[in-house]
């Protein structure tokens, strides 16, 4: 009996000392971020465990940087707050948390608007607001902050403290595993609240059946049951409501913009759900509709078949703005109010997209290499004067036009128009004999080319960089700028330093852009973006010319390093020499790790042009 | 208010403390007010259903109590004419009090499944039914209590308040025992002051019930569902594993509710009539049914079993079969039939479907088979030289028994019958071995650490089972040990409980298997 009281004593006295030790692991560690007990802060990794909780705590601490923000489910994330920031001259965070419907939005709304300064509230509403509202799991991925929820404060508190320590160990563990590009642990950008597209927006598009062929989703896209409620059409709508009173009361700026919906889900519902749902809310507040128009048909525009590319994000807001420098089709973005929802409707009802080739085009790019006079050794990559000259010959003569990678861009980012049969010629390298041999026959033709440069070579005619060793002799920028004078010439890059000759180098070589195995990825990052700044400034002190395209070492790339490239600006890249290239308007992936033709010496012009025949 | 709830922990914390608070004439009382709160804050109005049987059964038992020192006077009269009266006037209180309830039984678990049979419109059918907590518990020991008072076993309760708490207590409420009342109330309105030995035994037997359910059963359900989901789109290999599984689910979650029930109560100073003895260590089917839900097995049997064989239409039968059958198969059919009949009730009180019906069956032909079978099995074992107490031959028959109710457990778990048949089929024609590949464990919802963590349980609650089966007294054992061990037999269960039960934030938390029955 004694005994059984000291025992019990015992038990009480472990068992609270192990409490004790769960609730301060948890709260320390805090991987939800709901403490803010800021003892270890690790906002995106918060963020992506649960980004209701975490991105309040977020802003709590943060506010003062923001001013205006954008709420929905996770196509919010799609609209960048870079391209918001610029048209509103205002400083956005984006709330977007997966899974949200119009409840958790009225409640971040409302949290926001009470608490700090808000200049601008937009609200994504999407499709599926119409069948979801207050039906997600009460689990501690989804669980909103008590103080907005108006729910027990006692037991949101309880639930994280005494959570599963594993979560709390996860995240110790993961910072040990985090690295330059973000992992499944955390895919946000805490500074911007939107998921951290780096790698994803680097992927290098084209036609649309290689897309199915890499998303076989968009192609089977599985019927599901879209029956709206009248119990999710209302809560939404009264939530909108809510969210548009408070707005107006003080005095902030409210938008809605219905989001872009990839057609093969938007024909899961029945319209006149959709048309009674538009309808209710244009009566509430006029707004933005992207839910329909030819984008909606090109899954090329999509990330996956619920989240549309940020790319698109960009045109919406653009569409807003009414800004025409922008490529968007004609048939995106109707601005619905109740005197005009019925006539978007019949416009729904009969809608044909445009043809995808009226916004695409099969565009060749050749990649050449050293030029050599006639009689000289040629092969390999190299190509005597005669046989260029045939190329370029036989180009004219069938009516190719070359493009320039300015115009390329313009046609992908503004909607501008490419000549008819439109070609790319380029040179990787910087060779003397582009200088001497083929500039004078492209100039003799009207060809407009890039030649991409290594940047420790430039003007190197007899030596490889310091050595003794030999080198296939390299023009200098005096050169180069006669040859842009032309109007016909654009030097871009081909690294500053990453295209070495391991043969000729001390220390290992640096062949291609690649991160070295045993390099960590943030000292690749800074090596990399220094070679990138480093070209940059050389070519563009040399020549006023505007770097923006890249051609990669060999060809080859991975999507850590075109993210970096990505990040340094930029926005034309060649990858392998794969074949041909479709380039898409308004998807800025589909000039990125673009594919060559390698054309050398045992090309004819005949096998030329059958080569690059569309 | 679900077992493994913190309400539930810091409910009985609290009823505890109150308990050896109030003065000890109104401990019952106390008891009385926890259950009510308990079965009021799990069902609200449902408790309804509760006071339904409670009031009813009260008032029958007092009647019969009447009628029943009616009799003795009468017999002490010789009034033979009163006497046949008064026999008729008890059968008939006692068969409308259990009418009325059984009836409101029949009337929540198997109504819908009735009509379901007998016609496929809806009109009938009360699609709202929600079933009260327990009600099968509670109502088969009121009727238990009932048949008592009119074979005269005890008085009858005159107390409401008390009697309501006989038919509510509320740790039993979940998945039994059904008491006896002669066994239960007596620890239900004694005065006790407080007994740290069963506070401690109370705590260690209510941790070793969480670790079955919340570490063993919760966890091995999680695979058992996930296989179930998509079950066509496994061979039988998998689909026998997740048979295993769930045996191994429903074991840990029984027993472990049961070592909860009979641990909370012994907080109390209560002690629960033992329902679950070591059924693993069964050398037959038999033998299993009697380890396993004791208190349901000899509830049929009192109640339903004897009545039934020693009733005239089956004294009738046993005469026409001794006549018409010869040797020990003429014997032995009454007995079978009766068999029989319990076995379909066990197998429909587990709910209403065909499957169950079934599971009945199953079992109720096995041990009808085995009776008769009998004096065949001896001649074969007497010309193999086999000797039934050998430890070998005993190993066989515990594992006989295991494969036995492991088949029987297709029949339950499967949703319907004829997936259960098809899954057995698929087990001993299509068991491709190659498909139980390392990667498909681990698509069943479950890490290897957790396959790792059940296969531990079951070898750790297999070893203390055998230690109690040999008589060994497992918390007297550790209470004889030395401060650290003792320190460090809370320690080690805690932790293992906090980090693979209680924390497992994301695992959905099953319910009882048991409590809708």
């Amino acid at each position: 009996m004694k005994s059984s009281k000291k025992w019990l004593i015992v038990f009480i006295i472990t068992l609270l000392g192990m409490f004790s030790v769960v609730l301060f692991f948890n709260f320390a560690v805090d991987p939800f971020g709901v403490f803010n007990s800021g003892i270890f802060s690790w906002p995106s990794y918060e963020i992506t465990k649960n980004p209701r909780s975490a991105k309040i705590s977020y802003i709590d601490e943060n506010h003062e940087k923001y001013d205006s923000y954008i709420l929905g489910c996770s196509s919010t994330s799609s609209y960048r707050v870079e391209t918001l920031n610029k048209y509103f001259n205002a400083s956005f965070y984006n709330m977007i948390m997966y899974g949200a419907d119009m409840k958790d939005v009225r409640d971040e709304a409302k949290y926001l608007i009470d608490n700090f300064e808000v200049k601008n509230l937009i609200v994504n509403v999407y499709v599926d607001n119409t069948i979801l509202f207050d039906t997600l799991p009460d689990r501690l991925s989804y669980e909103m902050p008590s103080k907005l929820s108006g729910k027990s404060a006692f037991s949101y508190y309880w639930k994280y403290l005494f959570m599963d320590p594993r979560f709390s160990y996860d995240k110790i563990k993961a910072r040990y595993g985090d690295e330059y590009l973000p992992k499944a642990f955390d895919v946000f950008d805490e500074e911007s609240g939107c998921y951290d597209k780096r790698g994803r927006d680097v992927e290098h598009i084209s036609d649309l059946e290689s897309y199915y062929v890499a998303y076989p989703e968009f192609k089977s896209y599985p019927v599901s049951d879209c029956t709206v409620n009248s119990e999710a059409i209302n809560g939404t709508l009264d939530c909108i409501k809510e969210i548009k009173e408070m707005c107006d009361k003080n005095g902030i700026n409210f938008i809605v913009v219905n989001a872009p919906v990839y057609y093969d889900y938007f024909n899961d519902f029945v319209l006149s759900d959709l048309e009674e749902f538009y309808t209710a809310l244009s009566e509430i507040t006029p707004f933005y509709d992207f839910s329909l128009s030819t984008i909606s048909y090109d899954a090329r525009y999509f990330y996956d078949t619920t989240h549309f590319r940020n790319c698109v994000g960009d045109m919406a807001i653009a569409y807003i703005f009414n800004d025409d420098s922008v490529y968007r089709p004609n048939d995106f973005g109707r601005y619905i109010t109740k005197e005009n929802v019925a006539q978007r409707f019949e416009e729904i009802a009969d809608f044909e997209p445009v043809p995808k080739e009226s916004y695409s085009e099969k565009i060749p790019v050749l990649m050449y290499h050293n030029t050599v006079r006639d009689g000289e050794a040629s092969g390999g990559v190299n190509i005597n004067e005669s046989l260029f000259r045939s190329h370029i010959k036989a180009l004219s003569e069938n009516g190719y036009n070359a493009v320039t990678l300015e115009m390329l861009s313009d046609y992908v980012n503004k909607g501008t128009q490419l000549p008819d049969n439109p070609i790319v010629i380029t040179f990787d390298d910087g060779y003397l004999s582009n200088y001497e041999i083929a500039y004078p026959i492209l100039k003799e033709y009207g060809m407009a080319f890039t030649i991409f440069v290594v940047g420790s070579g430039v003007g190197h005619t007899e030596n490889y960089k310091d050595t003794d060793y030999p080198i296939t002799p390299r023009f200098d920028f005096d050169m180069a700028n006669e040859m842009i004078e032309s109007g016909l010439a654009a030097i871009q890059s081909h690294t500053f330093d990453m295209h070495q000759y391991a043969p000729f180098e001390s220390e290992k070589a640096r062949e291609n852009i690649l991160k070295f195995e045993e390099e960590s990825e943030n000292d690749y990052a800074a090596f990399l973006k220094d070679d990138c700044n480093k070209i940059r400034e050389m070519i563009e002190l040399n020549t006023n010319q505007r770097v923006f395209a890249m051609s990669y070492p060999n060809g080859i790339c991975d999507t850590l390093s075109e993210s970096i490239i990505a990040e340094c600006g930029f926005t034309v890249t060649f990858g392998e020499p794969k074949g041909m290239n479709t380039v898409v308007q308004g998807i800025p992936q589909s000039i990125l790790e673009m594919n060559r033709f390698s054309v050398n010496d045992e090309i004819s012009s005949q096998d030329l042009l059958e080569m690059i025949s569309r | 208010m679900s077992f493994n709830s913190v309400s539930f922990l810091i409910f009985v914390c609290v009823s505890v403390i109150l308990y050896y608070l109030v003065p000890k004439r109104i401990q019952w009382f106390t008891l009385f007010i926890s259950g009510m709160f308990y079965y009021i804050y799990s069902c609200k109005l449902r408790i309804l259903y509760l006071f339904f049987t409670g009031i009813s059964v009260y008032a029958f038992a007092l009647i019969l109590d009447k009628l029943n020192d009616r009799k003795s006077i009468l017999k002490k009269e010789k009034n033979a004419k009163l006497l046949e009266k008064n026999k008729r006037q008890r059968k008939l209180a006692v068969f409308f009090c259990c009418i009325a309830n059984l009836g409101l039984l029949y009337f929540l678990k198997y109504w819908n499944f009735t009509v379901d049979i007998f016609t496929d419109s809806s009109v009938l059918k009360f699609e709202n039914i929600i079933m009260p907590l327990g009600v099968s518990f509670f109502i088969f020991q009121s009727i238990g209590y009932t048949v008592d008072v009119y074979r005269g076993k005890y008085k009858a309760q005159r107390n409401i308040f008390k009697f309501l708490l006989f038919v509510s207590f509320f740790p039993q409420m979940v998945q039994g025992p059904i008491s006896r009342y002669n066994d239960l109330a007596p620890e239900l309105y004694a005065e006790r002051k407080i007994d740290f030995d069963n506070i401690r035994f109370g705590i260690q037997r209510i941790m070793w019930g969480y670790f079955k359910k919340i570490v063993i059963a919760d966890r091995a359900g999680v695979a058992v569902d996930a296989i179930m989901k998509d079950v066509w789109s496994y061979s039988g290999s998998v689909k026998a594993f997740s048979i295993l599984m769930y045996c191994i689910q429903l074991y840990c979650d029984f027993s472990g509710g049961i070592d909860i029930t009979v641990g909370v109560a012994q907080l109390f100073g209560i002690r629960l009539t033992e329902n679950f003895k070591r059924p693993i260590f069964a050398h037959s089917l038999t033998e299993f049914w009697r380890r396993w839900h004791i208190t349901l097995g000899a509830w049929m049997r009192d109640y339903v079993f004897y009545p039934l064989s020693l009733s005239k239409p089956f004294a009738k039968l046993g005469r026409f079969t001794r006549k018409y059958i010869k040797g020990k198969a003429g014997k032995i059919i009454p007995t079978s039939a009766a068999t029989f009949i319990i076995y379909f009730l066990i197998g429909i009180w587990h709910g209403a479907n065909f499957r169950y019906i079934a599971f009945g069956f199953w079992n109720g032909a096995l041990i009808t088979a085995s009776l008769l079978l009998e004096s065949v099995f001896i001649k074969v074992k007497a010309f193999l030289h086999i000797d039934s107490k050998k430890k070998w031959y005993r190993a066989f028959m515990i594992l006989r028994t295991c494969f036995i109710v492991f088949i029987g457990r297709y029949i339950t778990r499967a949703p319907r019958l004829k997936t259960a048949v098809l899954m057995i089929k698929d087990t001993f024609l299509d068991f491709n071995f190659a498909d139980l590949r390392n990667n498909i464990f681990t698509s069943f919802g479950l890490m290897p650490i957790d396959y790792l963590v059940i296969l531990l349980g079951v070898i750790l609650i297999l070893v203390i089972e055998f230690k109690q089966e040999r008589g060994i007294e497992i918390r007297s054992t550790l209470a004889k040990q030395n401060s650290f061990v003792q320190w460090l037999a809370i320690f080690i269960p805690l932790v293992i409980l906090f980090l693979f039960g209680v924390l497992r934030s994301e695992y959905i938390s099953a319910s009882f298997l048991y409590q809708v029955y």
